[in-house]
């Protein structure tokens, strides 16, 4: 059971590191992703929020990131 | 006579374990913030201002209110200093552990100082728990040569029997015309837990008297092993982030976590009920193992449609005391235009939730049988299923300024773990549901 | 309850490996109905351009609305165009967005005392081999590039005016 969540979890991986040749786009062309509801932390004060109260009611916590995305620039 | 003596300075588990900075630390990090093109951006320095309100209430039990307030500035060379400064307030009734009886029963509170009764059918809450926090982060990003970006910070939070210190550190690079991102990044807690009535020995039996009585102090301090007590955490964290497209990017993460210490709840107690009739003989304090290891997975997309956007994530998480767990979060961002306030939008969320229970968790003994390593009732570490629903609603006001507002519907419910029911626990409810409503207001300027 | 879970997880996945491929054929159509059209504007708009500055050392910027390092070089830029300019100095840009809405707004909040060449489709950008946002190239006399930055930093400006002034000097 455990084996199979992680073979889907990796398998978009495994075809992105494959694909990864293909994959991404040219420095002008992040118009979209330079928007702040792109960002893969938007809006850090509602997961703050939200994290804690989890934190407090749930068994798991954190294993989000940060880095990369937005527009790329210097 | 028992005497109902409500002390303000009780507390509560939910803010015991503060390491959940963690993750808030790491993920304020803000490392690709800098780009973001904001109005006033003309100027070399910048100042951005949030703050926001949190009220999280269960029907009949815990309620909290939290205050944020953050300021971050960026440098004329894309660093970037962050500042936030955190209270949050608690009061309300927590679960104790112990089991309804069909019968009136009584404890004392976590200080000794006072005892509480429980009607009969009623699932025991303890409701002396108040309290406020305050917590400050510090943060320091900037980048450190080209497609290399450091940060690293600092975290103090303080209740009246809590202190929480913490630093952090991560490191990002950016390949592949920054399409690919690398990171890594670590935190390091160290956490003192001073609780009211002290800690107690573990699996030592909960005394009920008289606490004005003369031999009481005396009684209860041979329960306490001691006043105070620590734990340290250090998580480790690895991330790959990959744009897929100009509508697409997706990051996929790695959590490696350590605690050990006191990770024992002083104020859970777990019910020894007869084998037969299920009515209970006595309440012990409960005991956790001193370390944990957890494991994480975590995977994000987010996809922007013609003017939608939808954040999709899940979290498999997995450690040593044997709970695995399952988190799917999403959120769809849908843009309203100006007819419902400037730059307008609503935004729905859902997220689901599944936990296996621990290794130790019973939420009940049977007297007479040995007692194991470890156990715990706190439901919080037993087999559960929740889910939030809730939508957000946000507009420009103010020359610019963000303006939000968001309600949420949060429902945990208990599971059975596979425990059978003796005698009268078949006739209480063991895994009562809880329903919370979580309210907030942002404004960023 | 988990059997569902992993389903809906398989789905999930499996919905944004189908998004990532159907979007991937859909661009390549679309790019290639509009090729003819766009090729003859921007690149020959920039052509144009650099013929009346033919003789002039020229800064030749790319940027787009949506990216905040190009909002702080404007100022830098306007004043570089005003200060170099009887030197025989000049500052093309080439703006990069897709929407050229945004690009207008852009320009009323921050007005450029230069040309701006449009290239919503990037054909300009991709000739050069732009690497980054903003990015810039120092153009010599001769009509040859002899600089080129990737990203705009504060802290380089003198660098940038030391290599103007260096191109400017050979006559």
């Amino acid at each position: 059971m455990k084996k199979n969540i992680k073979l889907v979890l990796f398998i978009p991986l495994i075809i992105g590191a494959t694909g990864c040749a293909n994959l991404g786009v040219e420095p002008w062309e992040r118009d979209l992703l330079a928007k702040d509801e792109m960002s893969l932390n938007a809006s850090p004060i509602d997961v703050a929020l939200d994290d804690h109260i989890y934190f407090s009611k749930e068994a798991s916590s954190g294993g989000k990131g940060f880095g990369g995305g937005g527009c790329g620039c210097n | 006579m028992k005497t109902k003596t409500k002390t303000k300075t009780e507390k509560t588990n939910i803010k015991a374990a503060l390491t959940l900075a963690t993750a808030a630390l790491l993920g304020t990090s803000n490392l690709a913030q800098a780009n973001t093109v904001s109005t006033d951006s003309a100027q070399e320095s910048t100042w951005e201002f949030d703050s926001a309100f949190l009220f999280y209430s269960e029907v009949d039990r815990v309620s909290a209110g939290e205050a944020i307030f953050n300021a971050k500035k960026t440098f004329a060379n894309d660093e970037i200093l962050n500042l936030k400064l955190t209270v949050d307030a608690l009061t309300g009734a927590s679960a104790s552990g112990a089991v309804a009886q069909p019968e009136v029963q009584t404890f004392t509170r976590p200080s000794g100082k006072g005892q509480y009764d429980i009607a009969a059918g009623e699932v025991p809450l303890d409701d002396t728990f108040q309290d406020t926090r305050v917590q400050l982060n510090a943060q320091w990003t900037q980048p450190i040569a080209p497609n290399y970006t450091a940060s690293g910070g600092v975290h103090i939070s303080k209740e009246y029997d809590y202190l929480s210190l913490g630093i952090n550190g991560n490191l990002a690079f950016d390949f592949d015309r920054k399409n690919s991102t690398f990171s890594a990044g670590f935190s390091f807690f160290q956490d003192t837990f001073t609780p009211e009535g002290g800690i107690p020995k573990p699996f030592s039996s909960m005394l009920i008297g008289d606490s004005s009585s003369p031999t009481w102090d005396n009684d209860f301090t041979e329960t306490r092993i001691g006043s105070e007590d620590t734990k340290t955490t250090i998580d480790i964290l690895l991330g790959f982030t990959q744009v897929i497209n100009r509508r697409m990017i997706t990051q996929f993460n790695y959590s490696y976590s350590m605690v050990d210490g006191y990770l024992t709840d002083p104020f859970k107690i777990i019910s020894v009920v007869n084998g037969s009739t299920g009515l209970t003989q006595d309440n012990i304090y409960e005991s956790r193992p001193d370390s944990r290891v957890k494991q994480s997975i975590y995977a994000q997309s987010l996809y922007h449609f013609d003017s939608t956007v939808l954040d999709v994530s899940y979290r498999y998480m997995w450690d040593d005391w044997e709970i695995t767990s399952h988190t799917l979060d999403t959120r769809f961002r849908i843009p309203l235009g100006d007819s419902f306030g400037t730059e307008s939008y609503i935004q729905p969320h859902f997220r689901f939730y599944q936990q296996s229970a621990a290794e130790f968790y019973q939420p009940f003994l049977i007297d007479g049988d040995a007692l194991p390593t470890y156990a715990s009732a706190d439901y919080r570490i037993g087999e559960m299923t929740t889910f939030t629903v809730g939508l957000k609603y946000g507009l420009l006001v103010n020359n610019g300024h963000d303006l939000s507002f968001r309600l949420e519907y949060y429902r945990q419910t208990p599971t059975d773990a596979g425990f059978d029911e003796p005698g009268a626990l078949q006739e209480v409810d063991l895994y009562p549901t809880i329903d919370a409503i979580i309210a907030q207001i942002t404004y960023s300027f | 309850m988990q059997h569902l879970l992993k389903q809906l997880s398989f789905f999930v996945f499996s919905l944004f490996i189908i998004i990532i491929f159907s979007n991937n054929a859909y661009a390549q159509e679309k790019a290639q109905e509009k090729i003819e059209h766009e090729k003859i504007s921007s690149q020959v708009a920039l052509v144009q351009e650099l013929d009346k500055h033919k003789g002039e050392v020229v800064y030749l910027d790319f940027w787009a609305s949506w990216c905040g390092p190009c909002r702080k070089s404007f100022p830098w830029m306007n004043k570089i165009e005003l200060e170099y300019k009887k030197q025989g100095f000049s500052v093309i840009s080439v703006n990069l967005d897709t929407d050229k809405d945004l690009a207008t707004k852009f320009l009323n909040e921050m007005p450029a005392s230069f040309p701006v060449i449009y290239d919503p489709k990037g054909k300009i950008a991709k000739h050069f081999k732009i690497q980054g946002m903003p990015s810039s190239m120092l153009i010599g006399r001769d009509g040859k590039i002899k600089f080129r930055h990737t990203g705009f930093f504060t802290k380089k400006i003198s660098l940038y005016q030391l290599e103007i002034q260096q191109l400017l000097a050979i006559k």
